[in-house]
């Protein structure tokens, strides 16, 4: 018990860390460092619901990004609707999404799941581009409205951008601990630990990795239409491309698979060396900090197969049973 | 009425008869044996009971229900557990994670599972062992986690592919002891094994396959002397020194 009553101890003094942070920093980046590291670990953390827990390696997240993104700024553009309401649409229409996309995929196994889905991804990239109603390759530059909560734009300061990011991320890592101690959990372990030994254990397989794969589906959405109300302008280059569907991926794997804090400790290694890379060599020096991810995940995967956390588990010694 | 009957089964993979046209009845409270040779179809039938394979012809009756067909998770929940000859535990996961995963399919609480899951865990001798990872096991504790996992699924029926092959002579003698207090426990019990010694004093009828077909059902005492058992299953050796007595 006192370990864990540290636990939470930790957990209240990070909490207030994060919210009185841009009460301290009031400079832009520093805020929109935090605003990115919290959305990567939001997006790492709804990745590992399917990839992390249930074990189906997907590289096509990118496409319930670009569905959330697309969703609010055309329901936003064409009706007139709040973000908000176009966030939830935009969620909604991920999961049914999901369903499509798993109804076939979940008949594959293991690698076959992945290269589906980045197949999957590419298409939709390339409808995209090329669908000129919703903006096609141009892209869709968000209207400028009056700052406000409901209009979802702040034009003056970043601050409550850092506390709807901060909102986000906490409802991602509430939902990962609900489905951690939960059936769903133990089901989506079991699946990725043995599919066969699963079913004879009464699990229905694939209604189990829909289930994984739509609350995955669902939050990524959410960050999707985030990321649209705060850069305000998206096209498919930057909410549709493979190469965010690895990023993804790979701050979970880096962090840590299968796990609560996983994600987030990937998050917060990953997007400060992409953020920082990005003002050092600027546009000629794109890809560096897929240079360094790579070198990063090869010595996780040579000598720590279970990401930095895994790490930290090995120096803890084991609790008492 | 038979808790589990089977009536003319088979299966066939391309050309291969794996089981041709096999009968089975298993009454409630009972141990039944199954055995044969290797390649005999014993694995293939439980495939088929359990729902992993569709059977190509015939059918296959639990508690006076057609159950031919239905998927394996299916099956579980209607009161069928069974085990894998090869262990399928998840390794990954610690020993009492491992056995709620198979309480789950009667409760979605927590709470609840976790409760189950350590009753199980105690009367199959495994509590001192819960908080460590199933991967880890020896082989004997992987096979007796394995027989945990399916008693937490409160089966009525409870299928074990070779849970004792493979084990030494004081593992074997513990593992056929746990057979036994399953049975006491009300659960009926279906038997693969190859170890003579292992199926003969606790099952209570022996069922024998030979190249997919059913060559004898019987009582122990009888099947042993059961002239085309002992020249197909024991080989041609045993008989011959049967003979020179």
């Amino acid at each position: 018990m006192g370990g864990n009553k540290r636990k939470w101890i930790w957990l209240v003094i990070g909490a207030i860390l994060c919210l009185v942070f841009p009460l301290f920093l009031t400079l832009p980046f520093p805020r929109h460092l935090m605003i990115m590291i919290f959305l990567y670990a939001s997006l790492g953390l709804a990745w590992n619901m399917i990839g992390g827990y249930a074990g189906q390696i997907s590289l096509g997240h990118a496409i319930f990004f670009g569905a959330g993104a697309y969703t609010s700024t055309l329901m936003l553009m064409k009706l007139g609707v709040s973000p908000w309401v176009g966030m939830l649409v935009g969620g909604i229409l991920s999961v049914g999404i999901a369903f499509i996309i798993g109804y076939p995929c979940f008949k594959l196994a293991g690698h076959y799941f992945a290269i589906a889905t980045i197949a999957i991804g590419e298409i939709a990239q390339q409808w995209m581009l090329n669908w000129d109603w919703a903006g096609s390759a141009v892209g869709l530059t968000l209207p400028i409205l009056p700052e406000s909560l409901i209009n979802l734009e702040f034009h003056t300061t970043k601050a409550p951008y850092y506390y709807i990011a901060f909102g986000i991320f906490i409802l991602a890592i509430l939902a990962t601990y609900g489905v951690d101690r939960s059936k769903l959990g133990y089901y989506f372990k079991a699946i990725k630990g043995d599919l066969e030994g699963a079913r004879s254990l009464g699990i229905n397989v694939s209604k189990y990795k829909f289930y994984a794969l739509a609350l995955s589906a669902f939050f990524t959405s959410i960050c999707g239409s985030f990321y649209a109300q705060y850069v305000l302008f998206i096209d498919p280059d930057s909410v549709f491309p493979l190469m965010l569907s690895i990023i993804v991926c790979l701050v979970a794997t880096l962090g840590g698979v299968g796990t609560v804090w996983g994600p987030v400790i990937g998050a917060f290694i990953l997007i400060p060396i992409s953020e920082f890379t990005r003002i050092q060599f600027g546009g000629g020096g794109k890809g560096t900090d897929l240079i360094i991810y790579g070198f990063l995940i090869m010595v996780i995967s040579i000598y720590q197969p279970f990401g930095v956390i895994g790490i930290s588990k090995r120096f803890k010694k084991k609790e008492p049973a | 009425m038979p808790l589990l009957e089977v009536q003319g089964l088979s299966k066939h993979f391309g050309g291969l008869v794996a089981n041709d046209r096999i009968d089975l009845r298993v009454d409630k409270g009972e141990i039944v044996g199954l055995i044969g040779p290797n390649g005999a179809g014993k694995t293939t039938l439980f495939n088929c009971i359990a729902g992993f394979y569709p059977p190509t012809a015939g059918n296959v009756q639990f508690k006076g229900e057609d159950i031919t067909g239905l998927p394996a998770n299916e099956i579980c929940l209607r009161g069928i557990a069974r085990t894998f000859q090869i262990v399928r535990i998840f390794k990954d996961m610690s020993v009492l994670d491992n056995v709620m995963v198979g309480a789950f399919s009667r409760t979605n609480s927590a709470a609840r599972a976790k409760q189950k899951a350590l009753e199980v865990l105690d009367f199959c001798g495994l509590a001192a062992k819960k908080s460590l990872l199933a991967g880890g096991l020896t082989i004997a504790d992987k096979k007796r986690l394995e027989l945990t996992k399916a008693l937490a699924t409160e089966p009525s029926l409870l299928m074990l592919d070779e849970a004792i092959a493979g084990l030494n002579q004081t593992e074997t003698a513990e593992a056929v002891e746990l057979v036994k207090k399953v049975r006491e426990t009300g659960i009926t019990v279906l038997l693969v094994e190859h170890v003579m010694e292992v199926v003969m004093p606790i099952s209570s009828r022996v069922v024998v396959l030979e190249y997919g077909k059913k060559i004898a059902e019987d009582i122990p005492e009888k099947v042993i002397h059961n002239e085309g058992v002992i020249k197909a299953y024991l080989g041609d050796k045993y008989h011959a020194s049967r003979r020179a007595h």
